[in-house]
């Protein structure tokens, strides 16, 4: 009888291990956390050395691609040099890519890729800024389009028309209430994917508060 | 029982022992250095790690029998090694092998300034060339502020290394442009008919420049055209000086540009007095109108043309008897149009190819003599890429010119003089990269002009060592030819071209906002041409030469002080000619020992406003007394200019632009003319040549128009 309930809780625990995480998504996981807990460059260079390992491993999944690309994105905030922020940019932009061919309609990818060529007008705002801040913006728009709920996409071009009314001294109040909505949909947004991103929610609500 | 369960504990715990295997292990580089972070792991599955800051790993594994180990780390080749897993520790010592990566490589620095948006690494950004004070936002003008250059404040030209204006040539996708200067009164500044708005990158070489430029004995000044944007929006520029309109319009895969310019100076010269006579003020009618389309991912075109007209007539008093003028009305008509394809073969071959043509009629009156010029002329141009590895790169191209140049004049024997030149040239150029430090640049070109029926061929020749993190040195040698100007190869065509040879060597470091160069050069010039009497072909010959050696030195800095930027650069020129009419070896008067410039530009944020300042200094130019019985033997005062500007940002598709030119109105002067006669007392009567005017004032208001409302024209002011 004993071996009989044994045998009934294993079969049982195999069947719900469907539904519990793969050795996939505990590796994630698991990285993810580290990622979001990383301040230094050389953490962050580890943590991207694993979705590196995973993203080598399974060649169909786009969110390592994604993670590693943040990381790098990550990376170029804590350089301090201009031509070690562009590799590091480099780099991220080379691994979203790489995530943009196995889904091209992500939003989160297209988001992040508007974070890069965000970052790059901080570089040098003065030579850059006419370029890059277009491509930008046009990237978190199609990134609002895919996906309207995505609160990271509001959250960026929230950011970044904030940014671009204060420099030039026009009206804010369009940029703050889009950072207004994106702190909402950080509440109310769930994905199905239990791997998708969740970071930004801070940044938003500091930039929301900003505008008070 | 129990023996039992202990045999099955412990063969348990030692298939788990002999299931795990541990990796360890050292990577670095082949220098020997630790490197840091690299990824260690096994192929095909999660198991891996990182290298810690002694370049040290471990890991384990529980893997199984013959796998693969791979180290990746940026900036190195990916290593990978077959290993046996058994369960027994692994301990490996891993050289990684650096990769030779184009952006973080040396770069070819020697005799070139560029200006581009892409890298950080850029001397210069395509803004500066506008937002120089002084250039008036003239390409020419703002790389006068460049050391290598000298001011020769009554052309605008740019004059670089003891070398004449004509000797510094230009070129828009590396096309050639003639004639790119609009047309001035004698002694008066003319302005690049280019503006710098319409290009997205700059190189400015001051010598030893890639053998895919020929027909240049000083100095490419290569310009890049802009990447039309996709998007739509039309700008209006009203000016002290007249008004332009611009439309930017995206189409299917591509963007077209056109902008129409009027400027009159009527209104600005009635305000503002001035030294010269005018009739009618300058004014000039421009169209330029750009296109870009991608026909499909492999292939790109871009159209890129310029249509300008322009007209004046002046008063120029004689030297001898200043009542009597002389009265010249000069009108000029101008078209340019260039177009590129670029097509990509593969990863490794692609394919530039292009055509220009250039009209350029300029009629002018003298005292009612027709005095009539025209140069046209068509570039055709092939290059042919091929990126083998990263290390190495080739690339090679063939082009035809044909330039057909007019000379009508009354007083002439035929009343006409002129030449037909067709001239072929087919080039080929290495790169080789020993290693990130090392790159060697190898090129030849052999040009045959059929005008002359002449064959030339020469070798260009550079390399650059990284000497440290972020600094580099490179020493560049060339052979450069050039066909003499338009008004002496009229007079006798078969003139040979001119010849310099270039030696250059230079230091650059850079980093953390702060650039430091210096160049030291020696040019030896040969094949000048000579004369005797200007008429007379018989007295034509090219047995002239003479010799230019100098140091150049650049530091630019926008990190010390907080929202400034600033450069300085000083160049030291010592050059003699036996050319042209010289009676012997002398210093030419276009050339000054020592010149300095120092540009400065600061944004103040609470204003909105950036403001800019430049000063430059030239010491004084040779001129010739012919009083006297030596020749060139006389010099001019030394020459200083304050230039100031500021452009305010009113609202953010609104920007108001105002500067002025030497500010404190210093009375410059840039040489003296003589009379061609002798007066009463058998004296030759010598005359100033000074700016038109002591200062030159600008103001302007720059409006955008589109959809999204933070664009405005900052970007191109």
């Amino acid at each position: 009888m004993k071996t009989l309930t044994l045998i009934a809780t294993l079969f049982f625990a195999m069947h719900i291990s469907h539904a519990a995480p793969s050795k996939y998504e505990e590796a994630m996981q698991e990285n993810i956390s580290k990622l979001y807990a990383s301040r230094t460059i050389e953490e962050y260079q580890e943590v991207i050395n694993k979705f590196d390992r995973i993203a080598a491993m399974e060649k169909d999944k786009w969110e390592p691609l994604y993670y590693a690309g943040f990381g790098y994105i990550m990376m170029a905030t804590e350089a301090k040099e201009a031509t070690v922020k562009d590799k590091y940019l480099d780099l991220a932009l080379e691994k979203i890519n790489g995530g943009k061919q196995l889904v091209p309609q992500e939003s989160e990818l297209i988001a992040l890729e508007g974070f890069v060529h965000m970052l790059r007008v901080t570089v040098d705002p003065a030579a850059r800024g006419a370029q890059y801040s277009g491509l930008s913006m046009q990237a978190f728009g199609k990134a609002v389009g895919l996906n309207p709920d995505n609160p990271r996409a509001l959250y960026l071009m929230g950011q970044m028309e904030y940014g671009t009314a204060q420099f030039f001294g026009s009206d804010t109040g369009e940029a703050c209430e889009k950072l207004k909505l994106a702190v909402e949909k950080f509440d109310t947004y769930v994905s199905d994917n239990p791997l998708a991103p969740a970071w930004g929610k801070g940044g938003a609500i500091a930039a929301m508060e900003r505008c008070q | 029982m129990r023996d039992t369960i202990t045999i099955f504990i412990l063969l348990l715990t030692a298939t788990t022992v002999f299931g795990q295997t541990e990796i360890s292990g050292l990577v670095t580089d082949n220098r020997g250095e630790p490197v840091i972070g690299a990824n260690i792991f096994i192929v095909d599955s999660y198991d891996g790690a990182s290298s810690d800051v002694k370049g040290v790993f471990k890991f384990s594994t529980s893997e199984q029998g013959a796998q693969v180990l791979r180290v990746t780390f940026i900036g190195y080749e990916t290593y990978e090694t077959s290993i046996e897993l058994s369960g027994e520790n692994i301990n490996l010592t891993i050289a990684l092998t650096e990769k030779v990566d184009r952006l973080d490589a040396v770069v070819i620095s020697a005799g070139s300034f560029t200006a581009g948006e892409e890298s950080s690494r850029e001397v210069l950004k395509p803004l500066d060339i506008v937002t120089t004070a002084g250039a008036t936002a003239d390409v020419a003008g703002a790389l006068n502020t460049l050391p290598g250059t000298q001011k020769v404040g009554e052309t605008g030209r740019l004059f670089v290394r003891g070398g004449e204006g004509s000797e510094t040539k230009t070129f828009i996708d590396g096309i050639e442009v003639l004639n790119p200067y609009s047309s001035s009164a004698p002694n008066t500044p003319g302005r690049g008919r280019f503006s710098p708005f319409m290009f997205s990158g700059t190189s400015f070489s001051t010598g030893g420049y890639s053998a895919e430029y020929g027909q240049a004995l000083s100095s490419a000044l290569v310009l890049k055209s802009k990447d039309v944007p996709d998007e739509t929006r039309t700008d209006i520029s009203l000016m002290t000086v007249g008004a332009d309109v611009s439309h930017t319009r995206e189409i299917n895969a591509g963007a077209f540009a056109g902008k129409l310019q009027y400027t009159n100076l009527t209104p600005y010269f009635e305000a503002v007095s001035q030294r010269l006579d005018w009739e009618r003020a300058p004014q000039s009618m421009e169209g330029n109108f750009m296109l870009r389309k991608e026909l499909n991912t492999k292939h790109e075109l871009k159209l890129y043309s310029n249509f300008s007209w322009s007209d004046f007539i002046i008063y120029q008093p004689t030297i001898l008897d200043g009542s009597i003028k002389d009265k010249i009305d000069l009108t000029n008509n101008y078209q340019y149009i260039n177009s590129s394809l670029k097509s990509i073969i593969n990863d490794q071959w692609s394919v530039r190819s292009g055509v220009s043509y250039t009209n350029s009629i300029e009629r002018i009156k003298f005292n009612g003599v027709k005095n009539n010029e025209r140069e046209e002329g068509v570039h055709l141009k092939t290059v042919v890429a091929n990126d083998v590895s990263e290390k190495f790169s080739l690339q090679m191209g063939g082009e035809h010119f044909i330039r057909n140049y007019a000379f009508e004049y009354a007083a002439l024997p035929d009343g006409k003089l002129g030449f037909d030149q067709g001239l072929t040239a087919l080039f080929a150029e290495v790169d080789l990269y020993t290693s990130n430090r090392f790159v060697t640049r190898a090129g030849v070109r052999g040009e045959y002009n059929w005008m002359q029926d002449r064959f030339y061929a020469v070798p260009r020749l550079s390399v650059a060592y990284k000497t440290g993190e972020n600094s580099q040195m490179s020493v560049a040698y060339g052979q450069f030819n050039q066909t003499g100007r338009n008004d002496l190869v009229r007079v006798k065509n078969d003139l040979e071209d001119e010849e310099a040879d270039h030696y250059i060597i230079n230091y650059q470091r850079e980093g953390d906002g702060r650039t430091f160069r210096i160049e030291a050069y020696y040019k030896n010039y040969d094949n000048l041409i000579k004369f005797t009497q200007t008429d007379n072909p018989e007295s034509y010959n090219n047995h002239g030469n003479g010799y230019a050696k100098g140091i150049d030195i650049f530091w630019r800095d926008n990190k010390s002080l907080k929202g400034v930027d600033y450069w300085l650069s000083y160049s030291y020129l010592d050059t003699e000619r036996d050319y042209r009419n010289f009676p012997y070896a002398a210093v030419p008067s276009f050339a000054s020992g020592h010149n300095f410039s120092a540009v400065f530009k600061y944004f103040i944020n609470a204003l909105k406003t950036q403001v800019g300042g430049t000063y430059s200094y030239s010491s004084g130019r040779p001129f010739n007394d012919p009083n006297l019985d030596t020749f060139n033997s006389e010099k001019t005062a030394d020459y200083h200019d304050l230039s100031l500007n500021a452009s305010y940002l009113l609202k953010s598709n609104i920007i108001i632009h105002g500067s002025v030119t030497n500010v404190l109105g210093l009375d410059n002067i840039f040489g003296y003319e003589s009379s061609e006669q002798t007066d009463e007392n058998g004296q030759y009567v010598l005359r100033a040549v000074k700016q038109p005017a002591s200062r030159f004032i600008f103001l302007g208001v720059f409006i955008t128009l589109s959809k999204d409302k933070s664009v405005n024209q900052l970007p191109t002011l």
